[in-house]
């Protein structure tokens, strides 16, 4: 089965970076193992590029939810999004879209998508750091990734 | 008529905002659109040796990072005093034809076309891309994904990765063309203008054989008379990549033109205590507030700007659909803001040709692609038409060349006061009498949606993108009606 672990965000927009920093803890551990750990900006149509011709696929993101505290993780599958559809993104289509579009099209998508996201406390601000809290998460995080490409879900609480 | 305060509170956090006040009567007293901004992006660059600020303020945007790679690029020229070699400059025109491509192609088929295909009222659940492509069918989804592919392959190849280009250094670029590349591209190039010619026949179909939509473009509830932006070349030609800025008034009359590096002298922000971000308005003629006309220094930036303030397209196909757009919109200057749509097909199908030009020029792969700087940096200016509009790069460094100062000003804000004036316009024509339904707010949405505004588009943080919350108040300042995308997961037990 091919794999990809795709973690996303903006390296220099603090907490955003996030995604891009799981992925980066990961990177040399599963690369061995045949899974495929990439960092990437893009959004959009853009990642339905990056996904196709895998089996499998991880995405690990920042979030912002209302009352979320900092740091707190979720596994969510793509249909978390699917009402988001309903509103108008500006720019772009968000990945519940793109995701669709693609198998509509018929492109080789991944069969599983999973997507962990991080509660982050500020993805507002120019730097290179992430906030306390956020960067506590990120190991965690990883080691969730890991658990769940040994098959071991973890579950909301 | 009660007067209605703005609540300080009301500024936003992290989303794009739009707020409708409603009268006793249940009309519109006002509409605001406030675009949250992100933070800190001088202090971050102060310090940092300028020859990053190419690598570094294309993370300002999560989809246009090309233009700021080239406006940016521009400046450190401008910086280092040095001009670049003609390949050069032809190689970044070519790439930079590229993302035009591939950022029109998208805002055409994900953002504009289901208002017009799907119907501006239709379920919001079917208006979008799929719903779209249901309609027109799978076929017309595989070429748009096909040539939006194309484009991103000729930008990664040049800019060295798939987003975020490297390509750009101060006195031209960093690698040459191959011929294996140039043949490659020459070949994308072709379908990539067959493409264009068939977006605008699709929208011939679809759009303006609708008397419906064409009364809804010419229409009093999308139009507004404003001055106009854009660069043009030296034969006053739309030019995304280099030339002199031109500005006409709400006649069409040329009311300035001059070098990026003169901008501070024709271009002043006014800020209002409401918003983050500010308002820019002509110097010459004044900040009269958010109003219309010739008396007011309100001036418009993208697609219909750049048409509005050229005397035509450089290019045979995309001349013959320019001169069509402004005899059926009755003549230049076109104030209808759902033009802007019509206008960014034909500057597809221009940056398609001149994308094929570029391939086809003798020079292109000359190996000659930079001229290494020797003089001692200071000061530039550097400019672009982003997709969205007009785009400045300013950038003071010491004498190292490191950044003492930086000052950009991109299409959102140059657009900043007609997109409050447009959703305004469009709320006061089409909610009456406290009558708010998700279709009339999609017309009111569609008024500022043809501008694509950034919402703090850098930020990549779920759901994808920044939401938009719509908010309607009654004339005691209390909701009466919230339209938003919040998302409430539930945290994993750790």
């Amino acid at each position: 089965m091919k794999t990809l672990i795709l973690g996303l965000g903006n390296p220099i927009l603090s907490d955003d970076s996030v995604g891009l920093r799981v992925a980066r803890a990961l990177e040399g551990r599963l690369n061995e193992q045949g899974v495929t750990v990439m960092e990437t900006s893009v959004v959009g149509l853009g990642l339905l590029d990056l996904l196709t011709g895998y089996d499998r696929a991880i995405i690990i993101d920042a979030i912002q939810t209302v009352g979320g505290k900092a740091g707190q993780i979720y596994r969510l599958a793509p249909d978390a999004f699917h009402f988001t559809r309903h509103a108008a993104p500006p720019h772009d289509v968000n990945l519940a879209t793109a995701l669709e579009l693609g198998s509509r099209l018929g492109l080789a998508l991944p069969r599983q998508i999973v997507i962990f996201a991080i509660e982050v406390a500020d993805a507002s601000t120019f730097g290179e750091e992430c906030t306390p809290e956020v960067m506590r998460a990120i190991p965690v995080c990883a080691e969730m990734v890991v658990e769940e490409l040994n098959g071991n879900h973890i579950s909301s609480t | 008529m009660k007067k209605i305060t703005i609540d300080p509170i009301t500024r936003l956090e992290g989303h794009g905002k739009i707020e409708i006040f409603l009268n006793e009567e249940g009309d519109v007293e006002n509409a605001y659109l406030q675009i949250p901004e992100l933070r800190g992006f001088e202090r971050f660059c102060e310090g940092r040796p300028l020859e990053e600020m190419p690598r570094i303020t294309p993370r300002i945007c999560g989809v246009c990072p090309e233009a700021h790679h080239m406006a940016s690029t521009k400046a450190t020229d401008a910086v280092y005093h040095v001009d670049p070699p003609p390949v050069a400059k032809k190689l970044r025109e070519l790439f930079y034809s590229a993302h035009m491509i591939h950022s029109h192609i998208a805002h055409f088929y994900a953002l504009a076309a289901p208002d017009f295909v799907l119907g501006p009222a239709s379920d919001p659940a079917q208006r979008n891309i799929l719903g779209l492509i249901a309609r027109v069918g799978l076929e017309v989804g595989r070429e748009v994904i096909k040539h939006r592919a194309y484009a991103q392959d000729i930008q990664a190849a040049i800019g060295g990765k798939a987003t975020h280009p490297v390509c750009g250094l101060p006195g031209g670029m960093s690698k040459a063309l191959t011929e294996e590349e140039r043949r490659d591209f020459e070949e994308k190039a072709k379908s990539l203008v067959e493409f264009a010619k068939f977006s605008l026949k699709l929208f011939d179909d679809v759009v303006l054989a609708n008397k419906e939509y064409l009364d809804l473009i010419v229409g009093d509830v999308y139009t507004m008379s404003s001055y106009y932006m854009g660069l043009v070349d030296a034969n006053n030609k739309v030019n995304f990549y280099d030339g002199d800025i031109r500005v006409v008034d709400p006649e069409g009359k040329e009311f300035a033109k001059f070098k990026p590096a003169d901008y501070l002298q024709h271009v002043a922000e006014h800020t209002e205590p409401w918003s983050y971000l500010k308002f820019p308005f002509l110097k010459r003629v004044g900040w009269k507030g958010l109003a219309e006309g010739r008396e007011s220094g309100v001036y418009r930036v993208n697609s219909l700007a750049r048409l509005n303030v050229a005397d035509g397209m450089a290019t045979p196909l995309a001349q013959a659909e320019y001169e069509k757009m402004y005899q059926a919109l009755g003549g230049k200057p076109v104030h209808a803001t759902l033009a802007f749509h019509w206008a960014r097909l034909i500057e597809l199908l221009y940056a398609a040709e001149r994308l094929l030009e570029l391939c086809r020029d003798r020079e292109i792969t000359d190996p000659g692609v930079r001229i290494l700087p020797t003089a001692t940096p200071d000061e530039g200016v550097g400019v672009v038409e982003a997709p969205r509009g007009t785009l400045f790069h300013h950038y003071q460094t010491d004498d190292r060349g490191l950044i003492k100062k930086v000052n950009l000003i991109v299409a959102t804000a140059h657009n900043n006061p007609a997109m409050n004036m447009a959703i305004r316009k469009a709320a006061q024509r089409l909610i009456k009498k406290g009558k708010v339904t998700e279709g009339l707010l999609n017309m009111v949405e569609m008024a500022f949606r043809a501008y694509d505004p950034c919402m703090a588009c850098a930020t990549h943080s779920l759901p994808g993108q920044m939401p938009l919350e719509v908010v309607i108040r009654d004339s005691r300042g209390d909701v009466v009606k919230r339209l938003s995308q919040h998302l409430h997961p539930k945290p994993l037990g750790i």
